[in-house]
């Protein structure tokens, strides 16, 4: 464990920033989000609460040419690689999710591999919650215990930092000079804002009321046919914003279109609530209805990763309570599922 | 496997020749600039440069991977410029992807083939790879079905095989016409009065989902385990690589974990056919 004060946090960025680029999220009034770091950026503030944009848009892009012609190589590799600042620990808990969905197959995602291998995350505890934070209901704690390269814990006058991979250990080394010793005060207040955030979360849970992990299994399957998804979906406007805004959700989708006089493969994020997600060739479509498309979003999550992966693919982000303008909360639709309607 | 070339990247294949079945349903015969060897049952991507790519199962035959055919039925975007090829132009195509018929687990069994519509498509290159063991296969059985005698693809290769004396073979229309001398009926018409040994018989089924319905259904009652029906399973498959999510059945995805599943396999999971 180092310290690392604020000025020196930002003498290691300045640094990072010849080899990679380096986002830290901003304040903008509707939530904070991840912008590039540059010197004169005047205010940052790596802890708080998750971005509003999900980390896999570094990992995943959203929109990337993947293949051009007949070409094998992989496009688009001569970018810098990506530093993310002030990720929490519902958005790294994600790639338990990604990394099972687009590394442990037969094949491997080597759009995705490579950004894993390259960029860095310098991640941070969460010290405060919004109101939609549910993390530890999917067990997930609101600060970084793995998935990390560095992680920062705010304390007065800067951050305890300690490193979670080779990386961040062998970037901490190459950085020895600008870090110093924690104090026993810096530790007792890490452990404080912990523990408020931590009290924060649990408030919402309970006021809430969504179901915990234990009481989740099996409740996908067991309300198939219940009603509670044609309900829940009464007001869904099928815009895709939960997937999309999702630190796990990672269906895509491969288009073709010609860029001068070359072919260029695109893959784009794709949405299982959209009508067409799952309609094949000859026009038949295996989920025709809104609400089967949305009770598919929940087996995927609640059903197929458990079953595939041992994990849920949710991390209680809060997201897609955030981001949907049909108030479709999910919090709701897992209570329902596990009261029986 | 651990990939590190591009799995999104194709190769390069001319258009040799196009073979209109019927109105709707053209046969492509392709040139790989490198050869795309397959085993039956397996699919690849078909690219029309600049427009899209689609599934198909290739219909000739596995130990012919020089050129490859696909019998493509015009139901979209895609299909519609495929159908407007000629001979000479380019398209791509990578692949193969997902499981094959264990075809040699079917040495000293009853085989039961059953086809219907398109399906005829993939169900040509499974016929090759049985045609190829036929000799130590205990019986070979192929039962088609299309919609009316138009309909009807590989007519003339099919009128050969009704000559073989080691395969039984009945097709049907649902829907006859003057042409027509065979059996009219859905396929499941010529399921019944077949004598095999059900509990140990193999099926193969594939063709359109309310066609694999019955006719599982339908070998269910007859007394198949539904351990040995295979089925070959259609979904929207977008990646082909196991990762896109469109072709999601149950715990399995299509393009990877099939597309030929044992009904075994997928029977616990809701809306299989749908």
């Amino acid at each position: 464990m180092h310290y690392l004060s604020h000025d020196r946090l930002r003498q290691l960025l300045e640094k990072l920033t010849s080899s990679y680029s380096v986002f830290v999220p901003v304040e903008d009034g509707s939530g904070l989000q991840y912008v590039p770091y540059t010197s004169d950026l005047e205010h940052f503030d790596p802890g708080q609460v998750r971005a509003f944009e999900p980390l896999k848009l570094f990992f995943q892009r959203a929109r990337e040419v993947v293949a051009q012609d007949y070409d094998t190589d992989l496009p688009g590799q001569d970018k810098k690689p990506v530093c993310v600042v002030g990720a929490k620990a519902c958005d790294l808990k994600g790639f338990k999710v990604l990394d099972h969905a687009l590394l442990k197959g037969e094949y491997e995602d080597p759009f995705y591999k490579r950004n894993r291998e390259r960029n860095l995350i310098i991640s941070c505890d969460c010290t405060t919650a919004l109101d939609t934070c549910f993390c530890m209901a999917m067990g997930v704690k609101p600060f970084p215990e793995e998935a990390f390269d560095i992680n920062l814990s705010p304390v007065e006058g800067g951050y305890l930092v300690e490193a979670g991979s080779k990386k961040g250990e062998a970037l901490l080394e190459a950085s020895s000079g600008i870090l110093g010793e924690p104090d026993q005060d810096m530790m007792a207040e890490r452990g404080r804002t912990r523990n408020q955030v931590a009290e924060l979360v649990q408030a919402n849970i309970e006021e809430s009321g969504v179901p915990d992990r234990k009481s989740l299994e099996g409740a996908v399957r067991r309300m198939y046919d219940s009603e509670v998804w044609a309900d829940e979906a009464r007001t869904c406007v099928e815009c895709g914003a939960c997937n999309t805004i999702c630190p796990t959700c990672h269906c895509f989708l491969l288009y073709d279109q010609k860029n001068e006089g070359k072919m260029e493969r695109l893959r784009i994020w794709d949405s299982c609530l959209l009508k067409g997600f799952a309609r094949v060739g000859g026009g038949d479509n295996p989920r025709p209805e809104l609400w089967m498309r949305l009770r598919n979003r929940f087996e995927k999550k609640f059903d197929f990763f458990p079953e595939v992966a041992n994990v849920y693919a949710c991390t209680g982000c809060g997201r897609c309570i955030t981001g949907c303008p049909a108030k479709i909360d999910i919090r709701e639709v897992l209570g329902r599922l596990v009261s029986n309607g | 496997m651990g990939n590190t070339t591009n799995p999104y990247s194709m190769v390069r294949s001319r258009v040799l020749k196009v073979v209109k079945e019927t109105p709707t349903i053209y046969t492509i015969r392709l040139k790989p600039d490198r050869e795309v060897p397959f085993d039956p049952g397996q699919f690849i991507q078909l690219t029309v440069p600049g427009v899209g790519e689609a599934p198909f199962t290739p219909s000739s035959h596995y130990r012919k991977p020089e050129t490859l055919d696909v019998t493509v039925a015009r139901v979209g975007k895609v299909t519609d410029r495929i159908h407007q090829l000629s001979p000479g132009d380019e398209v791509g195509i990578r692949g193969p992807y997902g499981n094959n018929y264990p075809l040699e687990d079917f040495r000293d069994r009853e085989v039961l083939v059953v086809g219907g519509g398109v399906g005829f498509a993939p169900m040509r290159a499974v016929m090759y790879g049985l045609f190829d063991i036929v000799s130590s296969l205990a019986k070979l059985l192929y039962r088609g079905g299309c919609r009316n005698p138009s309909e009807l693809v590989y007519r003339e290769e099919m009128s050969r095989w009704f000559d073989r004396d080691d395969l039984n073979i009945v097709l049907t229309v649902d829907e006859g016409d003057e042409t027509w001398r065979g059996p009219t009926g859905v396929v499941t018409t010529i399921l019944e009065d077949l004598s095999l040994d059900f509990e140990s018989a193999v099926a193969i089924v594939c063709g359109p989902p309310i066609m694999m319905k019955f006719s599982t259904l339908k070998l269910l009652e007859m007394g198949f385990s539904d351990s040995n029906i295979f089925l070959s399973m259609e979904k929207n498959m977008s990646c082909a690589i196991g990762q896109c999510g469109h072709c999601r059945i149950g715990p399995y995805y299509c393009c990877t974990d099939g597309p030929v599943f044992r009904y075994s396999q997928i029977k616990q999971y809701p809306n299989i056919w749908d």
